[in-house]
């Protein structure tokens, strides 16, 4: 493992009397990506600001190599730091010139830019994306545009550390990639520590080697992507719900949400404190699905903080898929099979338990009739007014003989509309 | 073909500051170096070719001829100008005067141009931190004190001294707070500078006698009138080191401009360089008005106008508002002079008679790029 180029130990920062950075250690080597997450004033910005030596920390110290950053002469700093600000500035300059800028540091005081100076100017550009508005000025940009311009200027200063603030933020989908792969190629070509603070957590994961989550001034967990984008940190530090697998292509954890939890994490002043009461706690909800036809539904009536269950799920079933990321209860069977009758059973005792039932419209076959039976076991009922149910039918009319009297005993609802009626139903 | 062999004739006759500069960055010249020559040479010339006509031009008119032979003579080249009262003219009237507006014109336009890179604001202009109302505080109290009656310098001294205690006093208000900031510097410029303006109105309307009423209403309308040798000898040390000094930090200004965050993220030290520019900003504009008066418009009008010609880099904006404001004031001051001739019109009224409807014009024509620097 080679050395830490960038050491921070200890590092507390006070902004207006307030703490926002609390004893901060952590260490980036020469050509590793390394990603700053945390909700909204969890000193990220900060942070990265006091590893620029633009904040000077009260407690603690920063090194660069092995000199102490405090003591470095600013050109020396600006040299081997490039410092990418999170809000780019309206100003009068054009791109090329606002680029050339990142040389200054580069340049004696008498001394112009040079031929070298500017190809490396419009080499960066190109990387950036911004070769093509050279002479404009920076005012008739847009804001994502001005945002790469900084890159550019960051990347032009040939600086041995890159520290980002949210590079992406104002950016556009393709654009978000292509600057993160001319981070990370910077990165391995010219063996470039990087600090990036990221709120997109996929991206985080994505191109980062390192990640460090923060909150509340303090790094909170340390690693790996993978080990630190967990269900359990995301909570803990912005207080939501998500579920997290690897992506099915580059192998990364890609992070999906499910909504806020009802209590706020960690956050200062406001520890423990009650969330506001959601909509569905304390109510339970079951489920009847099957093949896709209840994915959504499950996931919003999580979201919203009901107790959901579901009904009998064959593996393979991508009911059964969402259910169990969403941790959702259901009586597992094997693949393509009949209901057996312990399965119905332990599905009738859900069905019971539950305050509400929701017929999702989902085809019905001989293996999951059963399910349509078990709906009749219903407190209270809803249809969801999907697909008529002659389309639905596969068991040549025994289906229908017995979704008819459910009929009467429920009620049917517009798919929109389910949500709406749970809560007034509840209510 | 032809504009390749007029560039290779400008190489050998700018050599070989120009040369050594193409050499250096083998065979590449910065779009800096480029504007900076172009601008240069075509200022130069216009200020050339005006000094010579000022120098003509006046009560007494001398063919050009003469003037020219004068101002050589001045120069000590040559035998001066063929009657003995025209060289006397050109050489202890007018040439200290021309050079005096020359240098005053600098002094405003590049301490304007710079107050608004400090201050990333188009609106300022060189009395924004106080210094033009302080100076003519100082002047108004010699006038009234009687000390301007009684000694020559008085009047320069005391205005000048008032300028540097208005900046004192701005700087120490904007300090005060605990957080030092631009902004509140720019807050403090303009408290300051209302309300020493109160005190000066009231001054001129509490004293009693009307000469010295008229000389003060003189004075604050700015005039480059009964210049001599001596004024410029104290003067123009004092303007070159401030104008020069503001040059060699233009590229900090440069970053500054652009955000104080920024700057300071690219190795500019950034309170020491923002200290820099406002005492030699005020150091030139303090010395402009101990001599002219308070002159309007030169420090607003002729930065933007160049600014939309050779775009924001204050490496080029900076010596060109210089050359700029030196052409500008002299033209004005020539007006001044011949206008009304015999009478004179003050220069203040001049510039901004002149300067505001072409501000306003350059505002019209430019409206998207005018309002932001």
């Amino acid at each position: 493992m080679k050395d830490a180029l960038l050491r921070a130990e200890g590092v507390s920062v006070m902004l207006g009397g307030t703490p926002v950075l609390r004893g901060v250690t952590l260490a980036a080597r020469r050509g590793e990506i390394v990603g700053l997450t945390g909700p909204n004033g969890s000193g990220k910005s900060t942070l990265l600001r006091a590893l620029a030596g633009l904040q000077k920390p009260y407690e603690g110290g920063i090194w660069l190599g092995g000199e102490a950053l405090g003591s470095t002469a600013p050109s020396a700093r600006a040299r081997q730091i490039a410092f990418m600000p999170q809000s780019a500035e309206r100003h009068p300059f054009t791109v090329l010139e606002t680029v050339l800028m990142g040389r200054y540091p580069h340049l004696g005081r008498f001394e112009l830019e040079g031929r070298r100076d500017r190809d490396i100017a419009l080499e960066v550009m190109r990387r950036a994306g911004v070769e093509e508005f050279a002479g404009r000025q920076i005012d008739t940009l847009s804001g994502g545009e001005r945002q790469r311009v900084l890159l550019a200027r960051a990347l032009a200063q040939q600086a041995d550390v890159l520290l980002l603030d949210e590079p992406t933020a104002a950016l556009d989908l393709k654009h978000r990639l292509l600057v993160m792969d001319a981070v990370r190629e910077e990165a391995a070509a010219r063996d470039v520590a990087v600090i990036a603070a990221m709120h997109d957590l996929s991206l985080a994961g994505r191109y980062c080697d390192r990640l460090l989550l923060m909150d509340a001034g303090r790094i909170i967990s340390a690693g790996a992507p993978d080990e630190v984008l967990t269900p359990e940190n995301l909570r803990a530090a912005f207080g939501v719900e998500t579920v997290i697998e690897p992506d099915s292509v580059t192998g990364r954890p890609q992070v999906t949400l499910l909504g806020a939890s009802g209590i706020s994490g960690t956050a200062v002043g406001q520890a423990g404190g009650e969330g506001p009461r959601r909509m569905g706690e304390g109510v339970r909800v079951h489920v009847i699905c099957g093949a896709g036809s209840g994915r959504d539904l499950m996931h919003q009536l999580v979201s919203a903080g009901y107790t959901v269950t579901s009904c009998v799920l064959g593996q393979g079933d991508t009911d059964r898929e969402t259910a169990e990321r969403l941790k959702v209860e259901f009586v597992p069977s094997p693949p393509f099979s009949a209901v057996s009758d312990v399965e119905h059973t332990l599905h009738l005792k859900l069905v019971e338990a539950a305050d509400f039932v929701v017929l999702c419209d989902m085809a019905v076959g001989r293996n999951n009739l059963p399910n349509l039976h078990a709906a009749a076991g219903a407190r209270r009922l809803l249809i969801v007014d999907g697909r008529p149910f002659s389309e639905l039918d596969y068991t040549g009319g025994d289906a229908a003989l017995a979704f008819e009297p459910l009929v009467h005993q429920g009620r049917r609802v517009a798919r929109p509309d389910v949500l709406r009626t749970l809560a007034r139903g509840s209510g | 073909m032809l504009r390749f062999s007029a560039r290779g004739r400008a190489d050998n006759r700018l050599s070989p500051v120009f040369r050594a500069i193409r050499r250096s960055k083998a065979g590449f010249a910065s779009p800096v170096v480029r504007k900076l020559v172009a601008g240069t040479a075509v200022l130069v010339a216009g200020i050339c070719a005006l000094a010579v006509m000022a120098a003509a031009v006046g009560p007494y008119n001398i063919p050009f001829s003469h003037t020219l032979a004068g101002l050589l003579g001045a120069l000590g080249m040559g035998q001066g100008a063929t009657a003995r009262s025209e060289q006397a003219i050109i050489e202890t009237i007018r040439l200290p005067r021309i050079v005096l507006a020359l240098g005053v014109g600098a002094a405003l336009a590049t301490a304007g141009a710079s107050m608004q890179g400090l201050f990333r604001n188009p609106m300022a202009d060189p009395g924004i931190i106080g210094v033009s109302a302080g100076g003519a505080l100082g002047a108004v109290l010699a006038i009234a004190t009687g000390a301007a009656a009684a000694m020559s310098l008085a009047l320069p001294g005391m205005a000048f001294a008032g300028a540097a205690g208005a900046l004192l006093l701005v700087y120490l208000i904007a300090a005060a707070g605990g957080r030092f900031s631009i902004a509140a510097l720019l807050l403090s410029g303009v408290a300051v500078s209302a309300f020493l303006g109160a005190i000066v109105s009231a001054i001129v309307i509490f004293t009693n006698s009307q000469q010295a009423q008229r000389e003060m209403v003189f004075w604050l309308a700015g005039g480059l009138d009964s210049t001599g040798w001596e004024d410029v000898r104290i003067a123009l040390p004092l303007i070159g080191a401030g104008v020069v000094v503001m040059i060699v930090f233009a590229r900090d200004l440069n970053l500054l401009l652009v955000s104080e965050e920024d700057a300071r993220a690219l190795g500019v030290r950034v309170g020491l360089v923002r200290n820099v520019l406002l005492v030699c900003a005020a150091l030139v504009t303090g010395t402009a008005v101990a001599f002219s008066g308070t002159i309007a418009f030169v420090g607003l009008v002729v930065p933007h106008a160049l600014r939309l010609v050779v775009g924001a880099d204050n490496r080029v904006l900076l010596p060109l508002s210089a050359l700029g404001g030196a052409l500008f004031l002299l033209a004005a001051d020539t007006v001044a002079r011949t206008a009304a001739s015999p009478a004179e019109v003050r220069v203040g009224i001049i510039t901004a008679l002149a300067g505001a409807p072409l501000f306003a014009l350059l505002l019209i024509r430019h409206k998207a790029r005018a309002g932001a620097l």
